[in-house]
């Protein structure tokens, strides 16, 4: 394998891994933070059961992604030097407050992981508020720091060399808005439907009581929400693009030739051979509509870039098409869901096709993220800064890239499988027991 | 002063954060492997307890480090990266590794399973491996031996990280890692009232403070041949930081001997930045001796002043948070929000997680 191969290999299945646990991280403390607060509220068991049991997961998840999260940190420079070296100038600065919002959500983790029997219930719940808080603001930070790649901003190139540079115009560069929105409710959608399978796969199987229903229900809500707003969101990425990336876009959309009045090719292999999508449904004029609202708009194809400036459309094409479905799918599962609910007068319905459905929308939804992150990413090169630094030129000259590759997959295949085994003994081991204040002999603590 | 100089201050003060915070972790991994006999499982219980609620913070200052490095010294980032990609990915490998595999084995739902077992063993070689290669890529930088001509660097097979003193150095780095954890744990298990436990580690602690009191001189010794620079540093201008840094030393060891750990714990919390800093020091104004220096790696002085604001604005909402993980689970003092029950023993903690 070549050396530049190697390093985006590496580095792709780095970010592959780390993304998924990225995702929970943001999503699982808010989903803790509700549990708990309705435990307390509501002085409800079955909440405070689900929420301990989700803390357990989630002291497993966040050690590995913040384990996953170091690879990358070093990866950046291991195999990019050149990379971080202009990045590091620009857009040190979301990567620094990134490690910040970081660091506060590891203290509060460790009070809230360890705390459980250490500190007041109020002052443990409390302590789950920074912990999402500041998972959301790394989603925020990290992701503009990508958006900046995209659409880099806040500096000048001046006989070769960065100058006037400006970090907070690079944080906030044109991507930023679009694609931490599109990233952070991606991260929620996700976790709903993640949680929300876990609990449907659990009735499938016959469990039918309380915690199960409220698991389910709580997952739900989560997505329900969410997903609206991510179908809103991707389309307002994917218009956005027309201006800013347009290679981009005709790669996700399959446009080889510059064209008046697009039509959308929906599904199919973008083959670059042929510069023809085949098997592609085709509506016409709709990708025009779609990116403009004007049937006769012209959408720029790969044509208008030269050779060496275009994206692969096969994999971006394909990616794309694979997370909008994924996407569709989850909201019309979420609706039905919430529809079936309401019907049957607000109790949580057990039809087994709607359930599959659940368990289903759970792995498409994370299988989105990881699609999304192959469109921009791929959709990108081969810049690595977009219009200023060629991936080829930013990989390290260090050698035997192919078996540090290597390594890092083997360990990658060791960390999912000894998660996934770990996980399951969790999900298969008994509830905790738990008792709540209102109920001990000690009523006067309840309102502390 | 520049404020490419500040930056660095603040980055050496981030780097004796980690070296006494997650070089403790990396010790307490180490002695993980001495925890055999009829004392193991008390001994690991010790361990989880005392690593537990604030490995993962701990972790975070290398984040930190990384991340302050690359965006105020963008060049000197690049340039280590390539000078040491193997080091530092057979480090990074390791930082990896133990990370998981404590999780693994402390989250384990049967801790008899031969899998457990191996994770323990992972995550101990993993603590023993990770600070020699870190400590031997320091000790490549301080000498002077990363080849950059005309600006352009090559990924160093060993000729830097493999000489005697970066092997010393790295040797230096374990040893010093598991005298503070042995310190550590010795507070904990004596905050416990596990005397045996307490005696176990402290005489450990004495042992492994004199293994890198011995390194250390050896080092020292190896440096005026093999990191002229440093040398020359470390006699003149850090002369005072060097010395003090011997006195500390015995000072530890004095506390050890006479049992007052908790004194103990601050002073080789003393020792190993003054250690650190001697480093810092000596090899002023280099980053990468001998030929980046502070003045040509530095970022547009523009940019470190709003990355300086923003670790300030950070560091007021960090520092308190991390006050009050200390006080919640290490410190004596009471900390709000703290419910008053009667102390845990480290057999009960355990019960209670594994159930």
């Amino acid at each position: 394998m070549p050396d530049l191969l190697a390093a985006r290999a590496q580095m792709g299945t780095s970010l592959a891994f780390h993304i998924i646990f990225s995702a929970l991280g943001v999503g699982l403390p808010l989903l803790l933070c509700i549990a708990e607060g309705l435990a307390l509220f509501r002085n409800d068991k079955t909440w405070m059961m689900l929420a301990r049991r989700w803390a357990r997961a989630a002291a497993i998840l966040f050690a590995i992604g913040a384990v996953s999260g170091t690879i990358l940190s070093f990866e950046l420079g291991l195999l990019w030097p050149t990379y971080i070296k202009f990045a590091g100038a620009v857009v040190g600065l979301p990567f620094a407050l990134e490690g910040f919002a970081f660091f506060l959500e590891a203290i509060f983790l460790g009070l809230y992981l360890y705390g459980w029997d250490r500190l007041s219930p109020r002052a443990h719940w409390l302590c789950s508020f920074p912990i999402w808080i500041s998972g959301l603001a790394s989603a925020w930070f990290i992701v503009s720091a990508n958006s900046w790649m995209n659409t880099p901003a806040g500096f000048v190139i001046k006989n070769g060399k960065v100058v006037d540079i400006n970090p907070i115009q690079a944080m906030l560069n044109p991507s930023t808005p679009y694609e931490t929105i599109h990233m952070i409710l991606a991260c929620y959608v996700a976790t709903g439907f993640g949680v929300a399978a876990v609990y449907a796969f659990g009735m499938l199987r016959g469990k039918r009581d309380d915690y199960y229903r409220k698991g389910l229900m709580l997952a739900m809500a989560m997505g329900v929400i969410a997903i609206p707003l991510q179908i809103i969101s991707g389309d307002a990425n994917a218009r956005f693009l027309v201006d800013a990336q347009p290679a981009k876009l005709a790669a996700m959309e399959g446009v080889f030739k510059t064209e008046q009045g697009a039509p959308l090719e929906i599904g199919g292999l973008a083959d670059p051979s042929t510069g023809k999508v085949i098997y592609a449904l085709e509506i016409p004029r709709g990708l025009s509509i779609l990116a403009t609202f004007n049937p006769n708009s012209t959408i720029k194809g790969l044509d208008a870039f030269a050779p060496a400036d275009r994206p692969n459309p096969l994999p971006v094409h394909t990616s794309f098409d694979g997370m909008v479905v994924s996407g569709f799918f989850a909201l019309f599962i979420a609706l039905l869901f919430w529809f079936l609910y309401f019907l049957k007068k607000r109790t949580v319905p057990t039809n087994r096709l709607l359930l599959l459905g659940i368990v289903l929308s759970g792995p498409l939804s994370f299988l989105a993220i990881e699609l999304g992150w192959m469109v921009t990413e791929f959709g990108r090169q081969p810049w690595v800064i977009y219009g200023y630094l060629r991936t080829k030129d930013a990989v390290t000259t260090a050698p035997w890239l192919n078996i540090s590759f290597l390594i890092f997959t083997l360990i990658y295949v060791l960390l999912a499988v000894a998660l996934t085994r770990l996980l399951l003994g969790v999900a298969r081991s008994p509830l905790p027991k738990v008792e709540m204040p209102g109920t001990s002999q000690q009523p006067e603590k309840a309102g502390v | 002063m520049s404020v490419a100089l500040i930056a660095l201050s603040i980055l050496w003060f981030g780097l004796i954060a980690y070296a006494v915070l997650g070089g403790a972790d990396f010790g307490a991994g180490i002695w993980n492997l001495f925890a055999v006999g009829p004392q193991a499982k008390r001994q690991t219980q010790l361990i989880n307890k005392a690593l537990g609620p604030v490995w993962e913070a701990n972790h975070v200052w290398l984040i930190f480090l990384i991340v302050g490095l690359f965006s105020v010294f963008p060049s000197a980032f690049a340039i280590l990266s390539i000078a040491l990609f193997i080091p530092l990915t057979i480090a990074l490998i390791g930082i990896v590794m133990r990370g998981s595999a404590f999780i693994f084995r402390t989250y384990a739902i049967d801790t008899t399973a031969p899998t457990t077992t191996w994770w323990s063993r992972v995550f101990s070689t993993a603590s023993l491996a990770t600070p020699f290669f870190l400590g031997a890529a320091a000790a490549a930088v301080a000498s002077g031996k990363i080849d950059i001509t005309n600006g352009n660097v090559q990924a160093d097979p060993g000729t830097a990280w493999t000489t005697p003193f970066a092997l010393t150095i790295g040797a230096m780095a374990i040893s010093l890692c598991a005298s503070l954890a042995a310190v550590y744990l010795s507070v904990e298990a004596h905050n416990d009232h596990d005397e045996t436990l307490a005696e176990m580690y402290r005489l450990r602690a004495l042992i492994a403070g004199a293994i890198t009191a011995v390194l250390g001189a050896l080092g020292l010794l190896l440096s005026q041949s093999e990191a002229p620079i440093l040398w020359q540093g470390l006699l003149t201008r850090a002369l005072p930081v060097v010395i003090a840094t011997m006195l500390i030393g015995l000072a530890t060891a004095a506390a050890l001997f006479y049992r007052r750990y908790s004194l103990a714990r601050i002073l080789i919390i003393l020792e190993t930045a003054f250690l650190l800093g001697s480093w810092g020091l000596s090899q002023y104004p280099y980053i990468i001796p001998p030929h980046v220096t502070i003045e040509n790696a530095a970022n547009d002085p523009n940019v470190i002043v709003i990355l300086l604001i923003s670790i300030g604005i950070g560091m007021v909402l960090i520092l308190p948070a991390l006050y009050y993980l200390f006080s919640v689970f290490k410190l004596p003092t009471p900390a709000p929000g703290v419910e008053k029950k009667e102390e845990h023993t480290a057999s009960e903690v355990s019960q209670e997680k594994s159930s």
